[in-house]
């Protein structure tokens, strides 16, 4: 751990400065550049919004910020996490030239997607104010919701960054597993209202992405707590995780380049 | 390290490339039970060491491992038997456009390329007026590096090596980029670095009369092991000899 530090502490800049110069490459390659960090998140809470108003003809208060802020969440984790599979081979030209702790590079993708994320939820903010939500003190619980989400996503995007080298086909499989729990995670339904019985309750608990989605609706739009014991579960869970795949990295990131 | 005046210190290096393949799923789950043992020694045990400010070069066939050891002692992997002790000395492996992101300008890698490499933004700041100069490219720093010529892209990637100075520089083939009159100054310049008399290196090289003009010793690998290590006078005769 305390070479994770040390080696934090080295490279965080480079993971800062590599985070601006894609995010800065990303925008010099479109017409609308940085309009579209605003418009993407936009229109696909518009494309799911229709789908479930008007073809399937449900709905939860507030629907479009609800709908929102599942997509915001989801769209960071999954975004991380489906890059980090080809991660290592991807950077096959750094890797096999200097040394880089590999988990830089997982951390400068979740700073591009999280970049993107702040936009949005600035967005959700917005859209709060339009449709003039009362806010509770519970919004607070937003910070331990948000470093609870960061950690699982580094921590699974680690791991999976670690398979994803040796194991070729994973890729396809992560996407197969990502798009079921999509529908799973509950980002344009509610799972406590429209699932229920045991499954509800699965579907909530075991999945740490629908809680923390589900949570950060309560303590946004709904003036709720969050599930208290059940996200300092999952925060220990993710920290124990994080310090997991960091180990494996250390231990295997050197026969990365024997492979790649 | 046990001698203050060594720079490195390589004791018993062995380094194996196992049956760490790239492989499907569907072959991964077959082969759960039976992992194939199948291990590729690349470096069989060779040690040596390289006094502070000496200039050492690396010769050898094809495939005997010299660059492997290259990469080893730069702590790309590290050695699966033995130690490569480098003491606190800064190392990198002289290889041009480390990390170049394309779509952002010139002066931008420099940042990019330069952190990779281990030096800290001040260091940059400081050194990023003569990479700039050395570099010869003029206006284009501050445009995409994509639209660079290939002439420019390797300008500008070997000057950000040879002006952000290591203790210690390994040089893989030693390089020569751009126009004519480039390569003559990149070559100096390549000089000037491994002269300086703080500074260690080692070198890999085919052509024996570069190691013959710049190095103090060279070590001759072959399929792994040390074949001889002495002075250029001593071992590049015989080396020759033997691969003619």
């Amino acid at each position: 751990m305390r070479r994770f530090i040390k080696d934090l502490k080295k490279y965080y800049k480079y993971a800062l400065y590599s985070t601006k110069s894609e995010l800065k490459a990303e925008v010099a390659n479109s017409h609308l550049s940085w309009m579209w960090w605003i418009l993407d998140p936009l229109l696909f809470m518009f494309v799911y919004s229709f789908i479930t108003v008007i073809v399937f003809d449900k709905s939860e208060p507030y629907f479009p910020v609800f709908v929102f802020i599942g997509l915001n969440s989801w769209t960071f984790f999954e975004k991380t996490l489906k890059n980090s599979v080809k991660i290592v081979s991807q950077n096959r030209e750094i890797v096999s030239k200097v040394y880089l702790p590999k988990f830089i590079l997982v951390l400068v993708k979740m700073g591009i997607f999280g970049f993107k994320m702040v936009i949005s939820f600035i967005l959700v903010i917005i859209m709060m104010i339009f449709y003039r939500i009362p806010v509770s003190i519970n919004v607070l619980y937003i910070i331990p919701l948000f470093i609870t989400l960061i950690l699982i996503t580094f921590s699974l995007s680690t791991l999976m960054m670690h398979f994803g080298v040796f194991v070729e086909d994973l890729a396809n499989v992560i996407n197969v597993v990502l798009r079921f729990v999509f529908y799973l995670s509950g980002i344009f339904f509610s799972i406590e209202n429209r699932v229920h019985g045991i499954l509800g309750v699965i579907l909530l608990k075991l999945n740490p992405v629908a809680l923390i989605m589900d949570d950060l609706r309560r303590v946004m739009i709904y003036q709720k707590g969050p599930h208290s014991m059940l996200i300092l579960v999952w925060f220990v869970v993710s920290v124990l995780l994080s310090i997991l795949s960091i180990r494996v990295i250390y231990k295997y990131e050197n026969s990365y380049v024997k492979v790649i | 390290m046990e001698n203050k005046n060594n720079a490195i210190e390589v004791k018993d290096l062995k380094i194996r490339y196992r049956c760490l393949r790239k492989m499907s799923i569907k072959r991964s789950i077959k082969h759960v039970f039976k992992m194939q043992k199948e291990v590729f020694e690349a470096v069989k045990g060779v040690s040596f060491d390289v006094p502070r400010g000496e200039i050492m070069g690396i010769v050898g066939k094809n495939g005997s491992g010299k660059s492997t050891m290259l990469r080893a002692i730069a702590g790309i992997f590290s050695p699966d038997v033995g130690t490569i002790d480098v003491g606190d000395n800064t190392v990198s492996l002289l290889s041009i456009g480390v990390g170049f992101q394309k779509q952002v300008t010139g002066r931008e890698n420099i940042y990019l390329s330069g952190m990779l490499l281990g030096f800290s933004e001040e260091h940059i700041n400081n050194k990023i007026d003569e990479i700039i100069e050395f570099a010869e490219i003029g206006d284009f720093i501050d445009r995409p590096v994509k639209t660079y010529s290939s002439g420019m892209h390797s300008k500008l990637a070997f000057s950000i090596t040879a002006i952000l100075e290591t203790d210690i520089i390994l040089i893989d083939e030693v390089l020569s980029v751009g126009d004519a009159k480039f390569k003559k100054k990149s070559y100096n310049k390549m000089k000037e670095l491994i002269m300086n008399k703080d500074r260690t290196v080692i070198i890999v090289s085919h052509s024996s009369e570069t190691l013959e003009e710049l190095c103090n010793s060279i070590l001759w690998l072959h399929e792994g092991k040390v074949k001889m290590l002495g002075t250029p006078q001593e071992v590049l005769p015989v080396y020759e000899e033997f691969m003619s």
